[in-house]
């Protein structure tokens, strides 16, 4: 990474100090734009709204307006720079496991503030809807829903609020490193049970998913995203064994909990999830390991063997094109092109410095690639959102204001609840098939079920058309600490008084990225002049919340193109 | 068809058809040839189930199971449930099953998994191009179980090939309670998905007042469903949404009015408390939907349900061998069986309704140190029927030497003797599928309905 301040902060002590597994010369982010194409020309509404829609959590006309005030290299380079958002705070409320039922027994909420999901759902709630450094949030958004740990199994708020916080720190930094922190964490230790892993008798749980869902994915790919087959058998060819996943198994034994200071040995439940875990050398397995072509000599520690797994692994064939698809998944549509693929990968593989890895060079790659810029109208163009990204890009549109517990309330009613998976699969593949084609995918489709069809739908309706009246969500439970209610805002809208044409051009931006069609425009113009009310300013709140309703319920919205 | 069809709305207008509707009425040779009702159950255990320690043998192969599987993990086989006329036992959680073997409506059968042709150990070793691809993975072998291709991408699951062979009504009579996965994904029509709780409502689908202009919104929004040219995605997507506009209020009617009375068979016979748990509420609805099948049009139901919770990779027991998370998790399955079980029996259906597991796949015999079990291969399965023949338990016990005959590495990852298509293809055959239909749903037939294979033979 450029700046070492984000590993300072973020991740170990202990991984802050081995070995880099990359050289990286610091220089202009510009420079690792290579193989982008100029971006320099005037950006239209449309193609700001566009962008920001890939790039944030929803369209606002701050965000519009800079990024035409910026350019897109601009406007990208600033998202590279900032970070607003935190998870410090919430990482530091780490306790013994018996806290709540001694120190604070007296606290009916001591479990809901100390060992739940819920503080760390609302501050991703809350600084997606509100805090400018939205493309490093959506960034780490993304790569947290390719290795997610779950509340139903780690239930401690301070190791979830330091999990979050690793993505937050990584975002933009090299992907090594990032597979060094998750490998370290107490959350990752716990959720995929490699913390205590011994050499006697190994745990293959992590070691499997590292190489299957964190990294190279379980079958050959070319940097197109092409699956690689056997000329012979015509089957996809397998990018590792069994006995790979055991010995990179092996690799990865000597590792278990920080604990907390001031116990004794024999101490129980005294684990500190929130921090990075700590070698145990008795524990590790240092014979020499053999996988993936590689191999480890026998003699090294548990933190060499990190190392040289994650060396291994970032710098694998396959490892480039599969982070790249699922990062162009995320951000901008579910089936690129191969040449795409092709474009952005190489850029992840070589930022034009020799370095594998390189996130932001990936990022830039992505948003700034013609395929991402230029709206794909072919069949296999679109993405739609899944209920987290649905929730918020409403809410920014009504420019609400929130401490996101309204949303930790409506995103499992949707079938999505934020850092409640269930499992390391999370909440839907992302080649989920589009069903009745033979070659499209499309993940979030997953949740389009008629129950959670209607899910949708009510959502849309109830915070939308009726998102001004008394709902049960928008007040926060007395013992949320520094809580505030939700609220939205419809002066905004009132202010465009009987200019009905005005509301559908904002809608039109903020919903659409301009892409209504007259046929469109006239029946949703039709729709809101047809509502009525004896006040100016109710009449108008109202056919804004129509407006919005309509729009917002549709697969036009709903889908990103 | 007695359900009312108000409210189909203005949506669908214009819409083109959408594959339920446009079904409505047909009528396959599987439906002609077989009149009398049958419904099948498919339920998914996600993660793996370690049903080594589901179905555990009772004669003088329990002190292999116990010597491969170690004192934190390995059954003591005293706590054992026996399975009468059988060698073998069940996990002690699933007692509540005991008096379903007794009345012979249950079958379990041994070292079933995913194969794409028979194996050994000998071809297994020698040839791994005829192996599953990618096994012990979870999305690979879940895809295995649910496509049934084992050696490529699967994009439709049996289940909905199925339901693209069945007669058609107004509702896909293959439902699942469990929302959508591959299984559910058929070439011509998608299964129904189905809330397992509560009803379906759409805010603002027939209310406002006129000074809202709910007629002037609703036209708006059927223009914003059929813009033309968006893709494949945003094709898929409308279709869907506009599917369940015109489904939810019959589908509320028919859940919401589905006779209930079965629902009192969900209870745990130790404290007579209702079942509570995830798998419970999904067959009870199951239960109503088989009650109201006259009112639904369906001489044929599939359905699909499934418990999430099986990976377990560490502390799967706690205390003592026989309790802990996965204890827990089979006393909910057995529970939730035994009661559906009694719903069937309750309305003389219990003959015409069979219910299965599937899971990823077994689980290492080897315990991992963790007191857990990494992902394996073959494992046991049940099955739970009034028409099954009683008292039998198929298939054949594994060889529990590690790295023995059967097993494939040396952690008691067991080579199945039995393939996943010989065990689903039984189930199907039952159901009705007709000979000439068995190559469509189940792509791979014509090897296990060949030289000496075919399917398990479960019922009487």
């Amino acid at each position: 990474m450029g700046s070492n301040s984000f590993l300072a902060i973020g991740t170990a002590g202990l991984v802050a100090a081995a070995a880099a597994t990359t050289v990286i010369v610091t220089q202009t982010p510009s420079a690792t734009t290579a193989t982008a194409p100029a971006t320099t020309a005037v950006v239209t509404d449309g193609d700001a709204a566009r962008l920001a829609k890939q790039a944030t959590f929803g369209p606002t006309p701050a965000v519009i307006a800079r990024i035409k005030a910026l350019g897109i290299d601009g406007w990208l380079d600033e998202q590279f720079a900032a970070r607003t958002s935190s998870f410090e705070d919430l990482a530091g409320l780490a306790v013994r496991n018996s806290y709540c039922s001694i120190e604070e027994k007296a606290n009916p909420y001591c479990t809901r503030i100390r060992r739940d999901s819920v503080l760390p759902a609302m501050r991703f709630y809350s600084n997606a809807l509100n805090n400018d450094d939205q493309l490093r949030q959506r960034v780490a958004l993304a790569l947290f829903n390719i290795m997610p740990v779950s509340a139903l199994k780690v239930s401690d708020t301070a190791a979830l609020a330091r999990y979050q916080q690793i993505m937050l720190d990584n975002a933009f930094g090299n992907f090594g490193d990032l597979l060094k922190s998750v490998i370290t964490s107490g959350a990752m230790g716990s959720y995929l049970d490699h913390a205590n892993s011994t050499a006697a008798a190994r745990n293959e749980n992590f070691g499997r998913e590292l190489v299957q869902l964190f990294s190279i994915g379980t079958n050959k790919m070319n940097a197109d995203g092409w699956l690689r087959r056997d000329k012979s058998t015509g089957a996809f060819e397998a990018n590792y064994t069994p006995k790979d996943v055991s010995e990179i198994s092996r690799a990865l034994t000597g590792w278990t909990y920080t604990r907390f200071p001031n116990t004794r040995p024999t101490d129980t439940g005294v684990s500190d999830l929130s921090r990075p875990m700590v070698m145990n050398a008795v524990a590790f397995d240092a014979g020499s390991k053999t996988f993936l072509g590689s191999t480890i000599p026998a003699g090294g520690t548990p933190e060499t063997n990190v190392d040289a797994v994650v060396k291994r692994l970032v710098g694998d064939f396959s490892m480039s094109p599969r982070i790249t698809l699922l990062l162009i998944r995320a951000l901008v549509k579910s089936n690129p092109s191969p040449d795409y693929i092709n474009r952005a990968s190489r850029a992840f593989r070589n930022n034009g410095k020799g370095v594998a890895g390189d996130l932001r060079a990936l990022v830039r790659a992505i948003l700034t690639d013609p395929e991402a810029r230029t709206p794909d109208l072919t069949a296999k163009g679109g993405k739609l959102k899944d209920p987290i990204l649905l929730s918020l890009a409403l809410a920014r549109a009504v420019n609400m204001k929130s401490d996101g517990y309204a949303f930790t309330v409506r995103d499992v009613q949707m079938g999505q609840q934020f850092l409640r998976a269930p499992s390391i699969f999370n909440d839907y593949p992302d080649d989920y098939p589009v069903a009745g084609s033979t070659k499209y995918v499309s993940g979030p489709s997953k949740l389009m079920t008629v129950p959670l069809i209607m899910e949708r739908h009510n959502f849309v309706w109830q915070w939308a058309m009726n998102g001004d009246v008394a709902r049960a969500e928008y007040q926060t439970p007395n013992w949320v600490p520094n809580r505030s209610p939700t609220v939205q805002d419809w002066a905004q809208w009132e202010a465009f008084g009987d200019d009905v044409s005005g509301m559908v051009d904002r809608i039109d931006l903020l919903l659409l990225n301009k892409s209504m069609t007259e046929t469109q425009r006239a029946a949703l113009t039709k729709a809101m002049t047809l509502v009525t009310d004896p006040s100016p300013a109710l009449r108008a709140r109202r056919r804004a919340q129509t407006g919005l309703f309509i729009v917002a319920s549709s697969p036009q919205f709903q889908i990103d193109r | 068809m007695n359900i009312s069809r108000r409210n189909f709305t203005k949506l669908l207008a214009g819409a083109g058809t959408f594959a339920a509707m446009s079904q409505m009425g047909r009528m396959s040779a599987q439906a002609a040839t077989i009149s009398s009702f049958r419904a099948t159950v498919g339920i998914f255990l996600y993660g793996g189930n370690d049903s080594w320690n589901m179905i555990v043998p009772t004669d003088g192969r329990y002190a292999g199971y116990a010597n491969a599987r170690g004192p934190g993990l390995a059954i003591p086989q005293a706590s054992l449930v026996p399975l009468a006329g059988s060698s073998f036992g069940l996990h002690p959680a699933m007692a509540a099953l005991k008096p379903v073997w007794e009345k012979g409506g249950m079958s379990a059968v041994l070292n079933t998994g995913t194969l794409y042709v028979p194996l050994n150990k000998t071809l297994y070793t020698a040839q791994p191009d005829l192996r599953p691809v990618n096994l012990l993975s979870h999305s690979d072998e879940q895809a295995h179980w649910q496509g049934l291709r084992a050696r490529d991408t699967a994009v439709d699951g049996f289940l909905g090939r199925l339901n693209d062979r069945m007669a058609q009504d107004s509702f896909a009579p293959v439902m699942s309670f469990a929302g959508s996965d591959l299984i559910l994904l058929g070439k011509q029509r998608q299964a129904l998905v189905l809330p397992v709780a509560g009803g379906l409502t759409r805010n603002g689908a027939n209310t406002g007042s006129p000074q809202n202009a709910p007629g002037a919104r609703e036209a708006a929004m059927s223009v914003f469903a059929n813009a033309s040219d968006q893709g494949m995605i945003f094709q898929q997507t409308s279709t869907a949404v506009k599917q369940a506009y015109a489904l939810a209020d019959p589908l509320n009617d028919a859940l919401l009015k589905a006779p209930g009375g079965t629902d009192a068979y969900f209870i745990d016979p130790s404290t007579n408390l209702p079942l509570s748990s995830g798998i419970a509420k999904q067959l009870m609805r199951v239960a109503r939907m088989v009650a109201s099948r006259s009112t639904l049009g369906h001489g044929r139901q599939a359905f699909f349900a499934s418990q999430g919770g099986y990976d377990t990779h560490s502390a799967q027991a706690s205390g003592n061998a026989t309790t802990g998370s996965h204890a827990a998790l089979l006393k909910d399955l057995a529970l939730a069986l035994a009661g559906f079980y009694n719903a069937m029996a309750s309305m003389g259906l219990q003959e015409s309704v069979t219910a299965f597991t599937m899971s990823d796949f077994g689980r290492t015999l080897r315990s991992n140190g963790s007191v857990g079990t990494d992902h394996g291969w073959g494992g046991n399965h049940i099955v739970v029927g009034g028409g099954l023949k009683p008292f039998t338990v198929h298939g054949r016990y594994p060889d529990t030497t590690l790295g023995g005959a059967d097993d494939s590495d040396g952690q008691g990852r067991f080579i199945p003797t039995i393939s996943q298509e010989e065990y689903i293809g039984s189930i199907m055959r039952w159901h009705g599928v007709p000979a000439s239909d068995m190559s469509y749903i189940m792509p791979n037939w014509e090897t296990w309905s060949s030289n000496g294979r075919g399917p398990v033979p479960f019922f009487a």
